[in-house]
């Protein structure tokens, strides 16, 4: 039942705030709800076996039995640690958006709940339709999010973000329910289970756009490319950003992209292996011109908050990277940056948004020698952008490097493109870094009608988590891996034939075969990153 | 051709016997007055007993594919479903009738006879196999209807409404006799049972035949409003007051499209290609047309019309589904789930807009919702859920609606339609965000006509909460419609 709680609770909670009838406890309600559910997941350790790449936890009941449609939850590797990065990131949002946002507060938190069960939803559903609804559903919250609590342009960027989502996904339904049917040809009953999708064997013919494989392979990617969102399908996520509340941005870039990736990992590579190995090329390409055009775009933005829009780009060009890099490498790397980018974009946007709250403007020409001013402030971006910019010992630079490696490996020349993409991020943020906060103090900073205060005991407190993250998966990067290595491992290495059993409790692991084969790799692979520190 | 009428076939149209007494009651009493109003709740009462009879009635007396006289009327899970969706549909729309400034009051018990006699209609159109019987449901609702639309006080738009709707229907039946003759001239029946065998055949070998199919297909086309036959829906649904744009909408589509069904359903198409590619391309435009029209409209009821043609592209990619399919009940339960769900959003939104009419000749455009959210927050959410659900994205039953239909066209091998049907509700999704953008996120006064709590506000936030809740509990209900088609 564990994972139909730590779903279904955010969606309780949210029915609690709606009718909720005291606005002045609402904040603090909130904010105790967000801390449970955190701490509900949590538990998730208590069961979670980390040495097999089964299918865990699992509570499956038929739903549509027409269609073969479940009620189908499965936790693994995989998605472990994106749950846990939604519930850990809810409550900071919560506590980020305490000054932020301050009109229709009942429907924020209440959006904001919405959209916690169809994050965690995505990231656990295995089974098509299921998978589909909740991925649908994010879309709601996250469109009046933007669309109320956003800025200026927010009705612009807000349709422009639900449309072209949609529009990605419908395909993505389309294939999906072929599938079903190419389900009920093979096994003679229709399910819409992830489990049994796997085990199609779906024709593939290289170097030729019109085989089956390929077209569901680009039907699934297409919808997961406009999420992650990858080079040139891009053009909807800075609008968002910039438009969107400070908590709307940090959920936006520290979740809702990841389920782009997510998508790729879990269904794009396992169900359509060859498709994807012929066509990684492509998405190794397009991966490494985000690299260099996000990075690049954002070094000429006047707008602060723009600029770390556009890294987002760059840094999800990694990640795609990493995972068509098909290694141990590439993928243990995909993975962890996609927490990384989590920790650190979300961090950076919180810190953007309690700026901006103090002088309403983003201008990074407007500022200049905030260091001087505001020094708690300082020393939190400054932590936040080596992270962002991959310096060792912080996340980024675990999963950087990895992304790197595994490149190398398998396509060394996307490898020396991508690597221009680092020197590059550290360029346009440290460059950004310098005009903000050292030099001349700039209009908005010196002016004596509004001084400026550094950060305060909450602010404080949204930060610190993060700042722990950062070094903790900096540092000892193996706590987190280990977890996910088992399950990254066997879609690395049984990519042709993957498939995903599930855990009964008690019984011998299934997988423990492939898991014990693959160990020496991952050591390798970790021993590698601690080495080169 | 000797007849013989049984008690069978008397309970059989028991519910059409119920509905026409039932619609008596108010003009009756109306006249043993003294021509004097009855108070118009009492009025409304008579009219919703009367449909919670014929409901009752058709659930218990019909299906198992029972026909009675002659084998002109068949009583089956289409009858049962499409019947119990059109009179509840209009039962919805009698309820704004109430309520609506445009119909209330005035003349109301004509209004209401005039309204259940076309749900008479109705009732023999969904239940009809035999041509000639079809015609006749046909003309019983068209006429009523007609009628309903020019007695509506509103200045010029409505009596322009109904003479459109009136000389364009015609045309259409006056298309759909014309095909029937042809269909007589070869079988030398109208009973579409007795060639239903073999109409495959005969649409390959006769020519006369074909023709004849042919313009029976154009004349439902041009009932249920499929481009390019629908250039009278816009106006029509415009001009006429909203209640009876919600029955037009809802009630008249779904029993029209149980026609259709039946007339398909004798896999004519698998006889004839051409008629097969010429209905696919026939869907696919509908879908496009109306779409992207709709994007041009401010006026809400301008664009719920729009969009109501679209959906009839999107039904009719599942009526050439069951044309086409082994298993016929697998298309024609897409179809019907949808019909379901789309009477429920469908008439949902129309009622909110009938609900934002404050005077007779009121005409509600997108932008006048703004602002509705801080003033009505039920109301405005609930039209959210409505437009979500007609955009088909999930968990409301739109979605699931879309999901059926759009399963079986692909299990049919129509995938090229299924694709059709999603970039047009990719399209779509402009449209029916705009209302919401405006509720939501733009500044202003909506005017709402009534703040207190009324029947038309109860029938919406009970549509709202059907289309959240039937989506969970939709794969049984889907399970139940395609079951009592077999």
């Amino acid at each position: 039942m564990i994972l139909s709680t730590i779903v279904f609770l955010p969606l309780l909670f949210a029915l609690i705030v709606a009718v909720w009838p005291n606005a002045k406890t609402l904040r603090p309600l909130a904010m105790g709800f967000a801390v449970i559910e955190f701490i509900v997941s949590l538990a998730l350790f208590q069961q979670f076996d980390p040495n097999t790449a089964n299918l865990q936890m699992v509570e499956r009941y038929m739903w549509i039995e027409r269609f073969g449609i479940s009620y189908f939850f499965g936790i693994d590797g995989i998605s472990l640690w994106l749950v846990l990065l939604t519930t850990f990131l809810t409550p900071i949002i919560v506590l980020a958006s305490w000054t932020s946002v301050t009109e229709r507060i009942k429907g924020f938190h209440v959006c904001l709940f919405i959209l916690q069960t169809a994050m965690l939803g995505t990231f656990l559903a295995m089974d098509a339709i299921f998978f589909y609804i909740f991925w649908e559903l994010a879309l709601i919250p996250m469109y009046f999010m933007i669309g109320i609590w956003g800025g200026s342009r927010r009705i612009y960027a807000t349709v422009k973000l639900f449309i072209y989502t949609f529009a990605g996904s419908v395909m993505m339904l389309v294939a999906m329910i072929y599938m079903m049917y190419l389900t009920q040809e093979t096994t003679g009953q229709m399910s819409a289970s992830l489990l049994d999708f796997y085990k199609l064997k779906i024709p593939f013919i290289g170097g030729t756009f019109f085989s089956l494989q390929t077209l569901l392979f680009f039907a699934f990617a297409l919808a997961f490319a406009i999420k992650v969102p990858v080079f040139p399908l891009h053009t909807w996520l800075p609008d968002a950003h910039v438009e969107a509340p400070t908590p709307g941005s940090v959920i936006l870039a520290g979740v809702m992209l990841k389920m782009g990736t997510y998508g790729f990992m879990r269904w794009v590579i396992p169900l359509f292996p060859e498709a994807s190995e012929y066509w990684s090329w492509l998405f190794m390409l397009i991966g490494t011109v985000g690299i260099i055009y996000g990075a690049l775009v954002a070094m000429v933005q006047p707008d602060v908050k723009k600029l770390v829009a556009y890294s987002s780009v760059s840094h999800m060009g990694y990640i795609l990277l990493g995972l068509f890099a098909f290694n141990s490498y590439g993928m243990n790397g995909g993975l962890y940056q996609m927490l990384n980018h989590g920790i650190s974009t979300g961090a950076l946007f919180i810190l953007i948004g309690m700026i901006y709250e103090r002088t309403h403007s983003r201008e990074i020409t407007k500022y200049g020698g905030l260091a001087g001013v505001l020094p708690l402030f300082t020393i939190f971006f400054f932590i936040i952008t080596l992270s962002s910019i991959a310096v060792p010992m912080t996340n980024g630079f675990v999963g950087e490097f990895f992304i790197l490696m595994g490149t190398f490996q398998a396509q060394p020349v996307f490898a020396y493109f991508a690597v221009t993409g680092v020197v590059l991020g550290a360029v346009y943020m440290l460059w950004m870094f310098k005009r903000v906060f050292f030099g001349e103090q700039g209009e908005l900073v010196k002016d004596e009608h509004h001084p400026l205060h550094d950060l305060n005991a909450r602010e404080i407190a949204v930060l610190v988590p993060l700042v722990l993250m950062v070094f903790w998966m900096g540092l000892f990067p193996n706590n987190f891996l280990n977890y996910s290595k088992a399950s990254v491992d066997h879609l690395v290495h049984n990519k042709n034939s993957y498939n995903l059993t599930i855990n009964q409790p008690g019984a011998p692991a299934a997988t423990a075969a492939t898991a014990t084969t693959t160990a020496p790799v991952t050591e390798q692979t970790t021993a590698a990153a601690q080495g080169d520190k | 051709m000797n007849m013989n009428i049984g008690l069978s076939d008397i309970l059989l149209v028991s519910p059409m016997i119920a509905l026409f007494l039932a619609s008596l009651v108010p003009i009756t009493a109306k006249v043993l007055r003294g021509n004097r109003e009855q108070n118009p709740i009492i009025t409304l009462c008579q009219a919703l007993g009367g449909i919670v009879v014929a409901v009752g009635l058709l659930v218990v007396f019909g299906g198992a594919g029972k026909t009675a006289f002659n084998n002109g009327l068949i009583f089956d899970g289409v009858t049962q479903w499409m019947g119990v969706i059109a009179l509840l549909s209009a039962g919805a729309a009698m309820i704004m009738m109430y309520e609506n400034p445009a119909t209330k009051g005035r003349q109301f018990s004509e209004l209401i006879f005039l309204a259940m006699s076309s749900a008479v209609g109705m009732l023999i159109l969904v239940s009809a196999v035999d041509l000639l019987m079809v015609f006749i449901g046909l003309e019983m609702m068209s006429l009523a209807l007609y009628l309903m639309i020019a007695m509506s006080h509103e200045e010029k738009l409505s009596k322009e409404a109904a003479l459109k709707y009136f000389i364009l229907g015609s045309f259409a039946s006056a298309l759909f006799l014309y095909g029937v003759a042809f269909i007589f001239g070869t079988t030398g029946n109208t009973n579409i049972l007795s060639f239903m065998e073999n109409a495959a055949d005969l649409i390959q070998t006769s020519r006369l035949f074909l023709f004849g199919m042919v313009f029976v297909v154009l004349g439902f086309c041009f009932k249920v409003s499929i481009a390019p036959f629908h250039a009278w829906t816009p106006d029509v649904y415009q001009g006429a007051p909203t209640p009876h744009t919600a029955f037009m909408a809802t009630a008249v589509k779904t029993v029209s499209f149980a026609a259709f069904l039946r007339v398909i359903a004798t896999r004519s198409l698998v006889g004839s290609e051409h008629l097969f590619d010429m209905l696919q391309w026939l869907a696919v435009i509908t879908m496009i047309v109306g779409n992207t029209a709709a994007i041009l409209q401010n006026n809400l009821k301008r664009m719920l019309a729009y969009s109501s043609i679209a959906h009839s592209g999107y039904i009719l990619v599942g009526v050439i589904t069951a044309g086409v399919s082994d298993d016929a009940a697998f298309g024609a339960s897409g179809v019907i789930f949808y019909l379901l769900s789309y009477g429920l959003m469908t008439l949902g939104a129309f009622a909110i807009a009938s609900m934002l009419e404050k005077s007779e000749n009121h005409i509600v455009d997108v932008d006048d919702l703004a602002g509705l959210a801080k003033q009505r927050p039920m109301i405005a959410l609930c039209l959210t859920v409505f437009l979500l659900s007609l955009t088909g994205i999930p968990p409301t039953l739109g979605f699931f609606g879309k999901f059926y239909l759009f399963n079986a066209a692909i299990g049919e091998g129509l995938m090229w339609l299924a694709i059709w049907g999603m970039i047009s509700s990719v399209i779509s999704v402009y449209y029916y965000l705009r209302p919401i953008v405006v509720m939501y996120m733009k500044e202003g006064q909506a005017d709402v006509a009534e703040h207190s709590l009324n029947a038309t506000t109860v029938t919406v936030v009970v549509m709202a909460i059907a289309i959240l809740f039937l989506g969970f509990v939709s794969g049984p209900l889907f399970t139940a419609v395609e079951k009592s088609l077999l």
